[in-house]
Order: structure tokens, then sequence, then C-alpha cells
């Protein structure tokens, strides 16, 4: 007699936010019917429990196991649509989110997935690379290079063996949309990964999972065998076969050419470029490497065409970011948003304040690798134009905001530290320059540092900067430098 | 862009505002290296693909806001670059700071890391000196030719790189990562294992000492002798490739011998032997003084009194039984020169025609074959071919051992993705490589190379306009394979038919198939006709006279080819010229004053059987240790026994001198002027680097004395004299000499004029005699078969360690690797007799027997067993039989039935049971 249908995120953060304690208390309650699903993103609201009602869903926020009752008799809900976190995004790639259930394929399709793809089918190569044109998508990894221009070098490129790889390595901390997808909504990363390999003839993708999201890889290996015996990935005259590999915890990896290096069974070392990927990647063949978030971005590009997705953001970003919130605010989680609202905007429409007792002191976007912005420049609008002008960047799109306890000398220390960690050991300046820093840091956290200290990290990040192999050591000064920048008297405190 | 008279297209870009031209695919560094522009850099190499790891060549490039390394950035039309600049300074002081930085307290900076810190300015290093990092203290010196150091190391993985990309052999690696990677070898070396050089797969070829820029790596004889403070360029003397070497000199000895970039064959790479193996040269056993037997004992004599004998003893041969009881043996390890010295001096002083060179039993069945099929028998291409060719064929030849040079450029080939084809009964280092392995049992190349000519003809893949043009007798090739289907061939060889096939079709449709091949050809019953069946199969798909095709046998000795090339050869003049050519006769005559003889003479073989029936009574036997090294060593002891007067020149005492009446210490390569020439027919200079030893004789001054004394003046300066004299006498070399050679990095025979460049490739139009002609040959089963009482099939063969019979490479520390041969057997087999890894055993066959340690090995196949014989405590050639190829002679070291004993312990004297242990101790490790 199962009487009430009841919805659980099943995803890694829902779990961490005690959603498996739910289930498994109420897994005796013969009424209850508890479908789990992928989590909306509004993780402060987690475990999140959602309730079909004829005027749709209603959830409960923040529920614990006697909870059971109130949502069994429909006292306290307050309507999905009507929280203004949700309500105020504009949700396209993760619109599934929270809705369906992340394995069941034929509700991915009752949802309009897999009509990208289709419409794919119906195109040729270049037609396809022409519509991703027009959408003027630029990859969501980072790096923010026209993804058309890159899929046209791979499908130009002669080769009668080419390659797919999905990057989901995500190593920024403070970012989680590419394991939400994967957790999520795996069959649209499927379907953009098989668009692409469409358009540039790869027969064969993988997917390089960072080692820190077992759940994703396991959720991907699962779709892609639903795929296979739904003959999705054979159907058509296309052959393509996928395949999830674990990283093996290797920060740098998340750069294509160490990631590929990495796939290749070698050591996670970052190659020089050119020659780019897409001419000589993955066993020397044409290969795109995209990050995840870029792939699950284009079933939606092919379905409705590039043009409504040029029609969404700012000049020179289109579409929608996935901005991940985090840190010290009252609302943390994701939040899709077409390109244009600026630093402010996200904190006050859906950080909701800082949380109680904090103080604002800065924000760091783009990760560990991240410039810091103080509250005078939090009017700088969320797109890669804006940032780039600003010496900044957008990144992965993980926004983490650091209250007035955050002792920033400290800060500066733990992302030299971090770089230190993550380099690879290839070129000088991140190999030996990243420990330099640290140590001066280490010692200005000491009392002894010195004026000259802060010019010598200022004339060391410079060349680190200019001089690094990749981001990881030409990024890495970045928030030491804009922490002395916008914090001097922190700095200028601890000198001996 | 303009277009160059060589067919690329080149660009200009302007650097430091000069115009300079480049190839597309330069990087930037590249070309201003070109144009002469320096860059600093420490991990850049032009033997490399670009890495960017230093970060020192940053540049400049208008319309871009980065500074990117040159050395990984392409040239583009019109780019304008710039490489000095006060931003670019700033930067390269604050990375060799860094440099700087990490250097252990208390060590000495690396002199290039000195200069280049003098040189960007870097007179302090602001980091505190307390700082806790530093480079770790990791010291490798187990490898026994160079030390690794990791206080000087800079992590720019240019060792790394170069093992992989230029031997292909992946010993090293990179460990750890960020701030402590650096290099190291082996796996041990993640176990924190020392030692790790000695137990990795490391082949001590020297690529990365070579390449590291800093000296972390380097030669102990640099660092025990210091480093040179001059070099000579000379040729190696060891294999057939001919690398060209600076020897490095300090205090009038060798420190080191480092390959040439520029060396034609080698482009800057070497083998172990090569380039550590040299120290013979020093060794405390050099003969120095003749020696003259009395009864067991040598009795030092002077040079003249030496001299004076072989004159008196030869004089008093010929006199007394007649010119054709005196023979000569020549090295294929010496000069063209003194070679052909040699030659003369037998066909002018004595006037016979026997004389031979230990090509006989390594590659003179290639000459047979060659000859009969191409007319010309020597390397059709050339080893830089293997840059161009679309498909490599190995046959019979396990080069990554015994031309590493050469193997390791095939396997840097494959590595671009060039398909391999390799023949060979052994799975060797290649074989594991190849996309295709035909595993034949030994002896039965013929019946696989005709299956695969079988299929060619019946696919119709076969060059018919090539054949129309250029070959005759298509249809007795034709007829003979007709019938040879791989089916066929599978009964016999063991091989699947469909493999046979699929390596025809592979090799016949490539576009460019380069086919090598070596004494797994040649050394057997039938060894001429498994060289005309490749070159048939070469004429029947137009691979020859093409780039990146042909025949090319992997030459054994440094100038084996060189010494039939300047006929010591009974059947053929220099030049391989026929003896009965009357124009050459006359020649001959006017040049040397003396008739050439034209009645052929005695191959090495029928001077055995010719001492054993009394007809030869005298021989001189040059750099050639016949007494450990030929087949049947109970017979060929048993004729040297025979001989009245045996005359043995050489640089240690050795097997052969145990017979011999008189021994004279050789001038070693390094010690005299010369040529050498390589398997790709390139005559070489080596030049004299160091003094002989007091009072050493070059070979060629002692063959020039003793024809003096003789009554027939030899009146020659200098080695150039008597090239100048092989050019006149030999068409083929006309265009030679020693300035020519100087200047042009050696030359590849046929050379006709003296404004003629060298023939990088042959038969491009036509060959000697016109046409080349197709010969079928039938299958014929080897000279020996494995039987009840003699169950294996024992392959003689050379390891990369060692070097034929060991004199040169015995005395190096090359032992501290290998100091035994062993026999290498199939796990399989080893199970059978209850065998363990290391235990001593017995092989017997009809002919004799040998002690060897025995070991288990995936190289051979079950039934199949292999040695090698640089040893000769081993005396592993008392096992084989005279057998030999009918044509040539060349003896069928490769197919010999043996059986295996265990030895009982007490059969075991002390010193073996010592051996044994020290075995295992090195099998465990």
């Amino acid at each position: 007699m199962k009487t009430i249908r009841c919805y659980l995120a099943n995803d890694t953060s829902s779990r961490a936010a005690g959603a498996e304690r739910l289930a498994d208390a109420w897994s005796e309650r013969q009424e209850l019917q508890l479908i789990r699903t992928s989590s909306r993103g509004a993780f402060f609201l987690e475990p999140m429990v959602e309730r079909e009602t004829p005027t749709g869903r209603e959830a409960w926020f923040n529920v614990a196991p006697n909870d059971l009752p109130r949502i069994v008799a429909g006292v306290g809900g307050t309507p999905v649509a009507g929280i203004p976190f949700l309500q105020q995004q504009t949700r396209f790639t993760f619109a599934n989110f929270g809705i369906t259930e992340p394995l069941a394929l034929d509700e991915y399709q009752t949802r309009g997935g897999l009509k990208g793809l289709a419409a794919a089918r119906s195109l040729s190569p270049e037609a396809i690379v022409e519509e991703l044109g027009i959408s003027r998508l630029r990859g969501r990894g980072g790096a923010a290079f026209p993804v058309w221009k890159k899929w046209q070098v791979a499908q130009q490129a002669s080769s009668e063996q080419k390659y797919v790889v999905a990057n989901a390595d995500e190593g920024d901390a403070g970012t989680y949309c590419d394991g939400m997808i994967m957790e999520g909504d795996p069959f649209r990363l499927i379907e953009g990964m098989m668009i692409c390999a469409r358009a540039i003839g790869a027969t064969r993708g993988y997917i390089y999972c960072r080692y820190e999201y077992p759940a994703a890889a396991q959720a991907m290996r699962f779709a892609i065998q639903k795929a296979r015996e739904a003959d999705l990935l054979d159907s058509d005259d296309y052959p393509f076969d996928l395949e999830v590999v674990s990283g093996a915890g290797s920060y740098v990896c998340g750069e294509e050419t160490a990631l590929l290096e990495s796939l290749e069974g070698r050591r996670g070392v970052v190659l020089a470029k050119p020659p780019y990927p897409a001419e000589f990647g993955l066993y020397g063949k044409p290969t795109i490497v995209s990050n995840v978030l870029t792939f699950a971005t284009i079933p939606n590009i092919l379905a409705n065409g590039g043009a409504w997705h040029a029609f969404l953001g700012t000049e020179g970003s289109r579409g929608t970011m996935a901005v991940q919130l985090g840190g010290r605010v009252k609302q943390a989680g994701l939040i899709e948003i077409p390109f244009g609202l600026t630093l402010q905007g996200v904190l006050d429409r859906f950080g909701g304040g800082m949380a109680p007792g904090s103080r604002f002191k800065a924000v760091q976007v783009g990760g560990p690798l991240g410039s810091l912005f103080p509250e005078s420049q939090l009017d700088i609008p969320i797109c890669y134009d804006a940032f780039a002008e600003a010496g900044a960047i957008l990144g992965h799109g993980g926004i983490v905001v650091y209250d007035h306890e955050t002792d920033m000398v400290e800060l500066a220390r733990h992302f030299m530290a971090f770089t230190a960690d993550e380099s690879c050991g290839k070129c000088t300046p991140c190999r030996i320059g990243s420990v330099r820093g640290r140590e001066i840091l280490e010692r200005i956290q000491r009392g002894q540092g010195t004026a000259e200290d802060l010019f010598l990290l200022s004339d060391l990040g410079e060349t680190m900067k200019a001089t690094s192999l990749c981001a990881l050591g030409g990024r890495a000064p970045y928030p030491v430098l804009t922490a002395i920048e916008h914090f001097p008297n922190e700095f200028a405190r601890r000198q001996g | 862009m303009r277009r160059e008279a060589n067919g690329s297209t080149m660009l200009n870009l302007t650097i430091n505002g000069r115009s300079v031209a480049a190839e597309p695919g330069d990087t930037i560094y590249m070309a201003a290296r070109k144009a002469g522009i320096s860059i600093p850099s420490l991990c850049v190499s032009h033997q490399l693909a670009p890495f960017g790891s230093c970060r020192l060549c940053i540049c400049e490039i208008e319309g871009q806001s980065g500074i990117p390394a040159s050395c990984t950035t392409p040239v583009r039309p019109d780019m304008v670059v710039r490489t000095e600049s006060d931003r670019l300074r700033r930067h390269r002081h604050n990375i060799v700071e860094l440099y700087v930085s990490e250097q252990p307290e208390g060590s000495e900076m690396s002199s290039p890391l000195r200069e280049l810190a003098l040189a960007c300015g870097v007179d302090r290093v602001r980091y505190p000196d307390g700082a806790r990092s530093k480079r770790a203290s990791v010291r490798d010196d187990s490898n026994p030719f160079f030390t690794f150091d990791n206080a000087a190391c800079i992590s720019c993985a240019r060792c790394v790189r170069a093992c992989d990309e230029i031997q292909g052999t992946h010993a090293l690696t990179m460990i750890g990562r960020g701030f402590p990677a650096r290099p190291a070898a082996g796996a041990g070396s993640f176990m924190g294992e020392a030692a790790a050089f000695a137990t990795s797969n490391c082949v001590s070829c020297g690529a990365c000492v070579k390449e590291c820029p800093t000296g972390a790596l380097t030669e102990k004889t640099v660092l025990e002798k210091g480093i040179p403070t001059g070099t000579v360029r000379t040729t190696c003397a060891y294999c057939g490739v001919g690398c060209a070497f600076d020897a490095g000199v300090r205090d009038g000895r060798v420190v080191q011998m480092m390959p040439a970039d520029d060396g034609p064959s080698n482009r800057g790479h070497a083998c172990m032997k090569g380039r550590f193996g040299w120290t013979y040269n020093d060794a405390p056993d050099r003969l120095r003084v003749p020696l003259l037997r009395r009864g067991n004992d040598w009795e030092e004599i002077s040079w003249e009194s030496a001299l004076d004998r072989v004159a008196q003893e030869f004089t008093r041969i010929k006199e007394t039984q007649g010119s054709d009881a005196l023979a000569t043996i020549s090295s294929s390890r010496g000069t063209n020169e003194e070679n052909y010295l040699f030659a003369k001096f037998m066909r002018c002083v004595i006037g016979t025609n026997h004389i031979d060179n230990c090509a006989r039993v390594c590659h003179s069945a290639t000459v047979t074959g060659m000859m009969d099929t191409l007319g010309a028998s020597a390397a059709t291409n050339s080893i830089q071919d293997l840059d161009l060719t679309q498909l490599i064929m190995v046959v019979g030849a396990n080069p990554t051992e015994s031309h590493p040079v050469v193997g390791a450029k095939i396997k840097q080939a494959h590595r671009r993705g060039v398909p391999l084809i390799v023949i060979d009964p052994r799975r060797t280092e290649l074989a594991r490589l190849a996309d295709l392995h035909l595993q034949l049992r030994p002896g039965t190349n013929v019946a696989l190379l005709n299956a695969m000519g079988h299929v060619l003809v019946k696919e119709g893949l076969l060059d018919q306009a090539f054949i129309a043009a250029r070959a005759e007798g298509i249809e007795d090739w034709i007829k003979t394979v007709s019938d040879c289907t791989p089916e066929a061939a599978e009964v016999i060889t063991g091989v699947p038919a469909h493999l046979i096939a699929q390596a025809a079709r592979r090799y016949g449709s490539s576009g460019a198939s380069f086919c090598v091949h070596g004494l797994g050809v040649t050394e057997h019953r039938w060894g001429s006709h498994g060289v005309i069946a490749l070159c048939n199969l070469a004429l029947a798909t137009g691979n020859i006279g093409k780039p990146g095709t042909g025949i090319n046998p992997l030459r054994g000795q440094n100038n084996v080819q060189g010494a039939s090339d300047m006929g010591c050869l009974p059947t053929y003049f220099a030049g391989y010229q026929n003896l009965d050519d009357p124009k050459l006769a006359a020649l001959h005559q006017a040049i040397t004053g003396r008739p050439l003889p034209t009645k052929r003479g005695m191959k090495t073989p029928d001077m055995w059987d010719a001492a054993i029936a009394g007809r030869l009574k005298g021989l001189w036997i040059i750099g050639y240790d016949v007494a450990q090294t030929d087949p049947n060593l109970k017979k060929v002891h048993e004729a040297l026994k025979h001989m009245e007067f045996l005359v043995v020149q050489d640089l240690f005492l050795c097997e052969t001198t145990k017979f011999a009446h008189l021994v004279l210490p050789g001038a070693s390569f390094l010690e005299k002027d010369g040529t050498f020439t390589n398997l790709e027919r390139r005559i070489q200079r080596i030049r004299k680097v160091v003094e002989p030893p007091h009072g050493i004789l070059p070979d060629w001054r002692v063959v020039c004395e003793v024809s003096n004394r003789m009554g027939y003046p030899m009146p020659y300066r200098h080695p150039s004299e008597i090239m100048d004299e092989i050019a006149t006498l030999t068409p083929m070399f006309a265009g030679v000499s020693y300035a020519r050679l100087d200047q042009h990095a050696g030359l590849q025979w046929p050379v006709p004029t003296a404004v003629h460049e060298g023939t990088s490739l042959m038969h491009q139009e036509t060959f000697p005699k016109g046409k080349a002609h197709f010969v079928g040959v039938e299958y014929l089963p080897p000279g020996e078969a494995a039987s009840k009482e003699y169950p294996f099939v024992l392959t003689t063969g050379r390891i990369l360690q060692h070097y034929n019979c060991g004199a040169q490479t015995r005395r190096t520390d090359i032992l501290e690797l290998v100091d035994t041969d062993v026999l290498e057997m199939h796990p399989a087999d080893m199970v059978g007799l209850h065998l363990r890894d290391a235990e001593i055993v017995r092989v017997v066959s009809a002919r004799g027997d040998a002690r060897l340690p025995v070991v288990g090995s995936e190289r051979v196949m079950p039934g199949h067993l292999f040695t090698s014989f640089h040893f000769p405590a081993s005396t592993v050639n008392a096992l084989l039989s005279s057998s030999a190829d009918e044509s040539s002679k060349c003896p069928e070291y490769k197919v010999s039935a043996v059986r295996v004993e265990p030895i009982e312990r007490d059969e075991l004297d002390p010193e073996d049971e010592a051996e044994l242990q020290h075995m295992r101790r090195q099998l465990i490790t």
C-alpha cells in the first residue's frame, strides 16, 4: 500500500547533508514511496524532501527523520516553484535536477533528452560545428575557448582514429557542478559527447573522472551501460564507445595535456602547446577534451538551435553560467543564470547575505588559482571579458566567500602551498617558485618577513605568471598578490 | 614564402631585428640557432622533441602579450621576435636564481649553471639561507660507466627524454612530482633503492649522460681522469654502423668517447660498447713487444728481428713449397688501407690469391647472394632511409643488440608508426615490438620468403612496371614460388600461413619497404639462397633503388664491408673486380709492377682443409681470433697445429696466439690513421687520437716492412697514399681521397669521380650489370636437424654487451654487467629437463661439448637454444659443424643439433662452484 510519493536527492552533497539518514529511517514505512532523484543544488536546504501535489511539488527543508508525519500530513511544505533561490535561476543545463531519477533513460527522454542528438544526426558534421559557431558557446572548464573552433580543428584533422574526452577532473575547491551532472543527469553528458563524436568523427570517448568522485564514476558507468543496452551508443552509422577512467588524485591532471598523459597511463605532466589536443591528442590522435559542463550544455544547443543559446548572456559570454556559491554565505549551492549578473548581485540575490555572525571580507572566484575581490570590487559582472580585463578568471565558476575571521596571510600561504603540492614539477617557475613563495609567506607568518619579502613575492609572482608552462604556475600568484594588494595591512602587521 | 631547391617551403621571420629563414615546423629556438642567434636554455636539445621545462628561452613576439618559450613555439611567417629585453632578462635572472636556490649547501655548482648565473647577474640568492628545501641527496653509482648526482641535477628530464626518444629503452623516469621531482632509473627507485641504474633495464648507451646539461650524469672516466682538453674526430671500431665519435683526450690519454651529432650514421647516438667499451686500449695486458715462441714460452724480441723473421719464413716457404703454401687472413677490424696492403702483399709479393677475411663467416653469403641478383654486394640504401621508409622488415637480425644505433633508429621509426615485421626464430626486443613476428624454425628462411613471394604473385602485388624495366628472370622465380603456398610453408617453418600472407601483403603494398638482414639469414647451410630469396622479394615489389627501400645487410664488424671491398677475398680484386679481367691485369701491372694472379685462392675453411692435408704451411692472421670464433674448433685447432709458421698480429694474446710461432702487437683504432667502411658503404676516417704503446707499428707499417724485406718496396709514408693507389686501381673508389673524406664526413661508394658526391642510394636507374636477376631458389633443409640423440637446435649469436670473441669488451667495465656466456632455454624445456636457472649444464653435439650456465628465457621457442660466444672458456664453437653455405662457405652458426645434460655437482671444481653462486646472485637481482 504505497500511497505517498516523495522525492529525495541521492547525490553526494545531499547524502553529506543527511539524505541517507532519512532514507534509512524511513525504509520500513510501507505508505511511503521514496524516489531518489538528482539534487536541485540548493544545498542550504538539504536534506530536502519533496512531495507531489496537484499544484506541483512541495518541499520540506532540512528534514530530520521525525519530520515524516508533517510531510505525510502535508503540513508546512513550500511550493518548489516558490523557492526564491531556484525561482530566480534560468535552468537549462540543470533543468532536470531534483526532478528526474538520474539513471532513468526514459525520463531523460520524456523531458527532452536526446533531442539534441537526434538533431545532430540530421545534420552534417560541418553543420553541427556551424550551429555551435552560431551559439557562441565557450568552453566552461576555465579557458573559455570557443568550442566550435576547437571542434572544427579536430573535424578537419585527417585521422582514422579520433577521440572525445570529457574532463571530469573537477579539482577546484568549491566547485561541484560537473560532479552533479555526472551523478544527477549522466545521459546529458553522454549525449553531448556523442554529438561531439559525430561532429569530429570520433569513435571512442573517455570520461576522465577525478579519483575523489567515486559516486560520479559509478553513476556514469551505469548510465553508459544503460545507453549501450538501449543501443544508444552504436545506433545510426556511428559506432561509438565510451569508458570512464578514474584519475589518481592529481589536481594538475585537470589541465588537458596532463589529463591525456594520465589517460595514456603516463605521469600526469603538462605538455607544451602547440600541438593542441584537437590535432595531436590522446595517443597522438585528434582529440576533443572539454569540460563536463561544456558537453552537458550542447544537447540543448542542438535541440533548440545555436541562436537560442546566443540570445542568452552578454556580448562575449553567451548562454548560462553554472555558478557554484560557497563559503560563509547563508545560501550555498548551484546557481544557473545567464552571464551578466554582478558578483554583488549573486551574493545578494542568491547568497542571502553572510552566514550568521559573519562579516564579509573577500570573495574568491575561479578556484584556488582565482583572484580575491574585496567589497569595493563586487560590481564586476560575471562574464569572461570583464574578468579578463580585471586580470581575473571565472574559471569553472566557483565562488567562495571569506568572512572577517579569515587570516589573509594564511590564506595566501595556503594557496601557494596548494600549488607547491600540486605542481607537476616540469617547469622551473612552478616547481621551485611555488616552494619559495610558500616559504616567504611562512616567514611572514612567523613574523620574520620584511618589506623586501613582499617585493620578492611580487617579483617572483610576476615571473611565475609570465613564464610558467601552464595555468597552475601561471595563476598561482593571483590569490597571493591580490591578497597583498587588497589587505596590505595584514601583511605589514606581520613584518619583523 | 619561397620554395627552396630541396622542395621544402621556407618562411622568413625576424629575430632580434635580423631576417631569418626557417622551415615550417621549426620552433623559434631552432630558427634562431640555425641563424647563429643563441638563446639561453638548459632543457632544450635538438635531438629531442620540444619540452619547455627550464623556461629560460622565453621570447617576446610582436602582437602577443605573453612571453612564450621559444623552444616550444613554432615559427610563423613574418613574425617578429625578440629574445633579449629588460623584461626577459629579469625573468631569466629570477629563474636562474631559483635553480641556484635549490643547490645543496656546500655542493659545488655545475659549471653550466655557474656560467648562466654569471651571465644572468645572479650574484646572490634572495631566498633566505635557511630555506629547508634543497635538492635531495641522491647518488647512484651503480652503473659501471657513469654516475648520477641529484645535487647537480635541474630536473629537466633531458635524460629521461633521451632514453625514451633516442634510445627507446624507457629505463628512466622522473619520480615524485613538484619540487622533489627527479630522474631515476628503473622500478628500483620506487622502492628507495639507490643502486637503481644497475637493476634497471638501462642499456648504458650513454644518451642520458650526453644530454645532461649540468653534469649530474657524468662518465666515471671523466670523474677519474678529468674533462677532455681536446678532441679528435674518429669512427668507432665495433660494429658496422660506423658511429662518428669525438674522442676526448687529456694528458695523452683518452678520457671520453662522445658520439658526434653530425655523425652521418649515428647522428649523436651510440651504444654501450662504442661509448664506454674503449678502455681496453689501456688494458695492462696489451701486447707491447713481439713475442717469439720458444717451446711453451714466449721470448720477447725486437721489432727488427720479428720483421726479419716473418720475411725469412715467408720467403723460405715460398721458395721451398711454392706460393700456394702461404695464405693470409686479414682483419675486418683493420683499416681499408691495411686490408688493401695485405691483399697487395699476397698478390704482388707472394703471388697468390690465398687471402680471405672474417666476412667469410658472417656475410659472405650476402656477397654471393646479392652479387647473383643485384650485381653489387652492399647495402643498397642508407641508415637515414629509416626516416623515409613506410615499413621495416627485419630478417634474421637483432639490431638492438648487435647494431644498437640502427636498432634504436628502427625503434624510433616504429614509435612514429612505421609498421615493423620481424622474421626471426627468437623473440628479440624488436620482435616483441613488431606488428608481425614470424617466429620460424631455424634454417627455414627460404621456405618462408618463397611463400611470401607466392602470395605476392597470387594476389597481384608485383610491381610489373619495375620488373619489366629493371629485372630479368622473373619466370624462373615465379615458377619456383608457384607451389610454395603459405600453407606448405607453415608445415616447414611453423609460422601460421595467414601471418606469412599478411607479411607479404604489407611488405608488397607499403609504398616503401626497407629490409634489413643479418647473420640469421647468412649463417646457414643455404645462406646465400636466403639472401637471394630476399632480393627476389625486393625486386618483385620494386623495393629497390628508391628511398626508404632496399636490401640492407647489417655488417657485423667495423670494417667487414671494407675488408671485402679492398679485395681481401680469394675470388675478387678490390672493388669486386674479376681476377681474370684483362684490363685490370694491365692496370695492375702498370701501377704495382707485378702481375695480378688470376687463379682463385682459398676461402678460410679451404685453408683448414689444406693445412690438415699438408698443402698450406705458412699463415699470417691479423686481428682475428679464429681459434675461438670459427666453427668446428677442433678442426681449426688441428689445422693451426699443422702450420710450419703462423704469425698472428693482435692487441692481446688470444686463443689463436696459442698456436702462433710469432706474435706481433697491433696498434688500436685510437692509435692510427686510416679509413673504415660502414654497413651503408660509407668510407669514414679514423684518426690517431693517442700514441700507441712504445714502438708498436700500425698494421700497414708492418706489411710495408715485411714487403720491403722480401724485395718489394712499399714506400708509403701515410695511409692517404695507400688510398690514392686504391682509387687509381678501383673504379668504385676512383673519387675517394683523404682530402675529400675530411671535407664530406665520409663518402658512400661508388664514388666514380673526384667530383662525385658519393652514392647514398644505389641502383636508382640501373644495376651494375644493367638489369637485376631473379634467381629461383628452392627451400632445402639445414645441414642438421634435431634428432632423438640431439633433440635441440642451438643458435649462436651476439649479445649487446660484448663483441665477437670479446677480446676488447672483456677488458672493460662491461664485465661488471656480463661476465659469462649463458645458454638460453625455453622455460618449458627447463621444466622438462628439471633444470634450474643458473645451473651449469653440458651442451653436447656430434663434434664436441661445452659447459654453460642455463637460464630460462622466452626469447627462444621450445626445442630451440641460444648462446653467445664471447668468452673463450665457453668453447661454444666446439659444438659447431663445418657445415657451410655451398657457394660462399659461410658457416652454419645458426643451426646445430645438440643435447643438454645436467652436470653432477662433484664434477664441478671450486671455481665453477663460485661462478655458479655468482650467477645465481646476478639472476636474483
